[in-house]
């Protein structure tokens, strides 16, 4: 005897919330079986191993009904089909768009297309998602990129808009549209110890700050790109380190507002204008779109290795770069404060992110 | 109540005298037939039992298939035989009745049975509905926690008593209505557990809802027999010959299956009985659902005996007492579960001290089954107590172990067939309507009766298990209206079709209402309030004005007042009986609906203040879809959808008229869509999606009454194809909440009308 045909239809759509996680693991229905056995379902309601595997294989295939619509979040809210109470679509699309912090590391910065795609199951491999999981995450990237990249206004809000997402999950996709737009490289090895974490917070600054929309909000303008006009500013701040005078006396401010406040003053002290050439030299090199891509891995070796290596903490690069901004100010023949304001704020704040002791 | 002890003692002169009124009103329809299951308290005088009537028939035999004549005249046939089946219980009317077929081939089985009663004759009389009893028909709808209820439960009780009929309401029904001298069928009877004056038979069967006068002790519980029988594959005569040679024996067997399980739960009676038999072209399936209760007037039932045959060998003697422990032991924990604690009965022959299924001296047959075989038995085994069972009959090895395999009930969970589930009132709003389908194929094409009824049971079970599991988040439930439907679309295949409804209800609120006296809930005045507001619209137009809802928008407006004529239609449709008495009372209505369309705007204004059930005009509705950026789940109007005729917690405030559609889809890609259950469940999900869009464009947020009366599935897949039929129906409605007061069960406010209506003004 076999069961040929198995279906459950109830006018309010059930989903249970555990069965739609194994779902969106994508396990099979055998496995997820398995997993739900061991998490003790059959001890409710006298369950046996059939009706398990029948509530499972009919709740699967009442997910994979709606993901079509799950595809357009705000569809699911005016479609008829299925009738699912206000809460649960809410749930239903958090858990549909969430991923794994890891995938989403290993594809950040990558093209979002096809070559990406086929590279999968490598990713599927070493990060232990499975496959079905890894596709719906990058396919959930890629739509969400399809959606807002010729959109304008702001970017996070874009986002909630079209997917319905929660604020932390719209801000996450905000990052990880920002930069396949942009193509950072995120990939070298000297990159490895930054997770998606980091990288998120970095975009979110850069959103925040070196946007057009950034800038003026009510410029109807893309928040995926970067400032042309700001970058290009940014070769004028060329002048603190041309500029002998003015590279000793910031040399001098810096020193002063630190002595006996940092352990690796001495260092520091011997090191400062190779750090400072960097930050520099960093900045007037974005205006290249080659340059933008490496402004990581720029920081990482010009600056956070160097740092690193001298054992500097969080808190002394923090108290460094406070002093290293302000004392721009107080030099009378720097006219571009505005500039370095807006240039050493994100500048300090991602690398205090990315600065792992 | 003091003149009653005189009315007792004259009730068979009484009796009589009913019989000629009702029966002179009634004779002049050719058929006293009613498919409705539930009725105004006192409209039923007696209830004698379950009748019922099946025949096969040859197709082909058909000379004019286009015609209706031939089929006319089966059916008629049926309705005679079911008539006269009812006036050998002494009865005059069948109620409860219901009619269909199972076509296989060219052989059809035409199945009728009802429930045979007697009637009130004020009902049925010309002219009968005096001003006073209207009145009180209109105002006993439940509205807990309106102000302004002006109905009291002694005024009302006090109208029924004034009947010609001095059975008291509470058991009246349960009385014999046959000559307990002249009896169509060996009978234990006994005095009426409630009234003591009038005989009443130890278990009733009846396929009506149970009447809400009726005490009930305990919960009650759904009660399924199945079975399975092969047969010979053959052509017409042949055929159809086998098939009625089989049929006697399966009405038998699914009866004894009934009463072995209805002992062992330590009920009583049986409501909403349905008994279906499917044709198939090598076996045929039979299926009964009941909901079983125990009736506090009825005698309390004998447990189970089992009897072998030879008592000679030992170990045989021992098999046989563990199988007696084991069935002891199930229905102490029945007892338990349902809750039946009948209080100590007061014997006329002083009992002895002993157990309950040896105390009670009452018969082990059921009613309609001739007990030849099992007195002899009981002769020889002493024990005259209990329902016997003998063991040594390869058959009841099998009722024993179907009897054993019945896996309980998860706990937090109740099931019944019937609208509600007696002893549980006060729901809350979660409700869950479904419908689950599922398709066995069987492997072996040799199997044996045994092998096939094992296979049968365990899918019924299984469904039954899957369906618990599935609203676990639902607990404590009740599972109402299991309405389950066999078919053996093909050779080897058998599918079952479930539509129910689940509804939780309040556990802290049950145990003081299960403290409080059990009578019966709403439910009942509920369908008396839609054929009394039908009728009143239908009578005077110029009511209508008063019944719109002021806050409605004017499109909303064209719906409501196109509506009456859908509702007539569908009113008539159902109990056109009903509706020509009420007609003629058109006078006594109006006054009645007055009264009714008043509240009736009343509340129509919350709906419209309340967000949740507006009846959004269409254009509007649209404009709204339009809007893109709308939070999800604010376009749509939710649609509630149940097989009963109410919803818990909620007024019905409008009846929209009748939803009945059939749809047919069909596939070429079959197994890209998922397969036989991708196709049927996306199937199935779009027809609750076009019925409740049905419902939303006429303005309403529910169906009630739902049914699926037809789902035909057919599939080959090897040519990647599959076809299905589905017919649903229900009646589109608007409800509103009962406020915030909602939680408060019908069963409390209406003991305690005043101290409520306090309560809510405060």
């Amino acid at each position: 005897m076999s069961m040929e045909l198995d279906v459950f239809v109830g006018n309010t759509t059930i989903m249970d919330m555990e069965v739609y996680q194994l779902w969106l693991d994508g396990l099979t229905v055998s496995d997820a079986v398995k997993v739900r056995m061991d998490e003790g379902a059959l001890l409710e309601c006298e369950a046996n191993a059939e009706v398990l595997t029948s509530d499972t294989m009919d709740q699967f295939r009442t997910f994979q009904m709606c993901e079509r619509l799950l595809h357009s979040p705000t569809k699911l809210g005016s479609q008829l089909l299925y009738q699912i109470p206000a809460q649960n679509q809410r749930i239903l699309i958090e858990r549909y768009y969430e991923f794994d912090s890891v995938f989403a590391r290993e594809v950040l910065g990558k093209k979002l297309s096809k070559g990406t795609k086929k590279d999968l199951d490598d990713i599927s491999c070493k990060t232990g998602i499975t496959l079905k999981n890894c596709r719906r995450q990058f396919d959930n990237f890629k739509r969400v990129f399809k959606v807002v990249e010729e959109l304008k206004g702001p970017l996070v809000e874009n986002i909630q808009r079209h997917f319905l997402l929660s604020d932390t999950l719209a801000r996450d996709y905000a990052a990880i549209v920002f930069f396949a737009n942009s193509r950072f490289e995120t990939g070298k090895r000297k990159l490895q110890y930054l997770s998606f974490q980091d990288f998120a917070f970095c975009a979110g600054q850069l959103i925040s700050y070196w946007t057009i929309g950034a800038m003026d909000s009510m410029m109807e303008d893309m928040d995926v790109d970067l400032e042309k006009e700001f970058l290009h500013e940014l070769k004028d701040l060329k002048v603190l380190v041309n500029d002998k005078d003015m590279m000793d006396q910031h040399k001098i401010l810096v020193c002063a507002a630190l002595r006996g406040k940092i352990k690796v003053y001495k260092l520091m002290e011997v090191n400062f204008k190779n750090l400072s050439r960097a930050l520099i030299n960093l900045a007037s090199k974005l205006t290249h779109t080659k340059d933008v891509r490496d402004l990581f891995i720029d920081l990482v070796e010009k600056f956070i290795e160097p740092c690193r290596y001298d054992r500097w903490t969080v808190a002394e690069i923090t108290l460094f770069l406070t002093h290293y901004t302000n004392a721009a100010h107080c030099l009378g023949t720097f006219r571009h404060q505005r500039i370095w304001d807006r240039y050493m704020g994100v500048i300090k704040s991602c690398i205090l992110q990315m600065y792992h002791e | 109540m003091g003149s009653g002890g005189s009315v007792g003692k004259e009730a068979g002169p009484l009796k009589t005298l009913l019989r000629q009124h009702t029966q002179s009103a009634l004779e002049q329809r050719e058929f006293p037939i009613f498919t409705l299951t539930c009725f105004p308290p006192g409209f039923l005088v007696h209830v004698g039992g379950v009748v019922s009537t099946r025949s096969v028939k040859l197709l082909d035999r058909i000379h004019n298939p286009d015609e209706p004549e031939t089929r006319d005249a089966w059916w008629e046939e049926i309705r005679q035989e079911i008539k006269s089946h009812a006036k050998a219980l002494g009865c005059h009317a069948v109620v409860g009745y219901s009619e269909s077929t199972s076509i296989c081939e060219e052989v059809c089985i035409l199945s009728a049975s009802g429930t045979a009663a007697m009637l009130n004759p004020r009902f049925m009389r010309e002219g009968c509905l005096d001003i006073g009893g209207s009145d009180h028909r209109l105002s006993r709808q439940p509205h807990p926690g309106m102000v302004g209820s002006e109905r009291g439960e002694g005024e009302v009780s006090s109208t029924w008593l004034g009947f010609e009929d001095a059975s008291p309401p509470s058991c009246g029904f349960v009385h014999i209505p046959y000559d307990e001298f002249n009896m169509p069928f060996p009978a234990q009877l006994t005095y009426c557990y409630h009234c003591r004056r009038q005989k009443v038979p130890d278990v009733l069967f009846t396929t009506i809802d149970l009447p809400a006068e009726a005490e009930v002790t305990g919960k009650g519980c759904l009660i399924q027999a199945r079975l399975c029988r092969t047969k010979k594959k053959a052509q017409g005569e042949v055929n159809a010959t086998s098939i009625s040679n089989l049929l006697p024996f399966m009405e038998y067997e699914l009866h004894t299956q009934l009463m072995n399980k209805l002992k062992l739960r330590s009920m009583n009676a049986l409501f909403g009985l349905r008994i279906q038999i499917s044709v198939g072209e090598n076996m045929l399936l039979g299926l009964a659902s009941a909901t079983g209760v125990y009736l506090s007037a009825l005698p309390a039932p004998g447990g189970i005996q089992i009897a072998g045959k030879t008592p000679s060998d030992l170990s045989y003697d021992q098999h046989i007492s563990t199988i007696q422990k084991r069935i002891d032991d199930t229905i102490a924990k029945n007892k338990e579960l349902y809750n039946i604690h009948p209080p100590e009965c007061i014997e006329e022959v002083v009992g002895s001290p002993i157990p309950d299924r040896q105390r009670s001296s009452r018969l082990f047959r059921s009613t309609s089954e001739s007990s030849d075989e099992l007195s002899e038995l009981d002769l020889s085994h002493g024990k005259k107590d209990a329902f016997v069972l003998e063991i040594d009959d390869t058959d009841a090895v099998e009722d024993i172990q179907s009897l054993l395999t019945d896996a309980p009930i998860p706990a937090g969970f109740y099931s019944c067939n019937t609208e509600v589930m007696p002893g549980i009132h006060n729901w809350t709003s979660g409700l869950q309507m479904f419908t689950s389908v599922r398709v066995y194929r069987l492997s072996n094409a040799n199997l044996t009766n045994q092998g096939l009824n094992k296979i049968f049971t365990d899918l019924c079970e299984n469904l039954l298990k899957s369906l618990y599991f599935k609203l676990r988040s639902m607990i404590p439930c009740c599972l109402c209206h299991l309405n389950f439907t066999v078919a053996v679309p093909e050779e080897e295949l058998i599918q079952v079709a479930v539509t129910a409804v689940a509804m939780s209800f309040d556990k802290e609120t049950q145990q003081a209402a299960d403290r409080a006296l059990t009578r019966g809930s709403g439910e009942n005045e509920e369908q008396l309030q839609f054929s009394m507001e039908l009728c009143g619209e239908s009578t005077i137009s110029n009511n209508q004005p008063t019944a719109k809802p002021s806050g409605v928008p004017e499109s909303a407006m064209v719906h409501s007042s196109r509506a009456p004529s859908v509702d007539y239609g569908s009113f008539a449709d159902r109990c056109s009986t009903w509706l020509e008495l009420l007609r003629l009372k058109a006078h006594t209505i109006r006054r009645g609906s007055v009264k009714t369309s008043r509240r009736t705007q009343l509340l129509a204004h919350s709906v419209s203040s309340s967000e949740r059930c507006s009846p959004l005009p269409e254009g509007r509705s649209r404009s709204l879809r339009s809007t893109r950026s709308l939070p999800c789940g604010a376009p749509v109007t939710v649609v509630k959808m149940t097989p009963l005729s109410f919803l818990p917690g909620t007024r019905i405030v409008k009846y929209l008229g009748i939803i009945n559609m059939f749809f047919i889809r069909e596939t070429t890609s079959l197994r890209e869509e998922g397969g036989v259950s991708g196709f049927l469940h996306s199937f199935i999900a779009e027809v609750f999606a076009m019925v409740r869009a049905h419902v939303a464009a006429l303005g309403g947020n529910a169906l009630v009454s739902y049914s699926m009366k037809e789902c035909v599935f057919m599939e080959n897949p090897n040519k990647n194809q599959a076809q299905c039929l589905i017919n649903v129906s229900g009646d589109a409605v608007i409800f509103i909440r009962e406020s915030d007061q909602e939680a408060i069960p019908p069963l409390l406010t209406s003991r305690q009308t005043s101290g409520t209506g306090a309560d809510g003004t405060t």
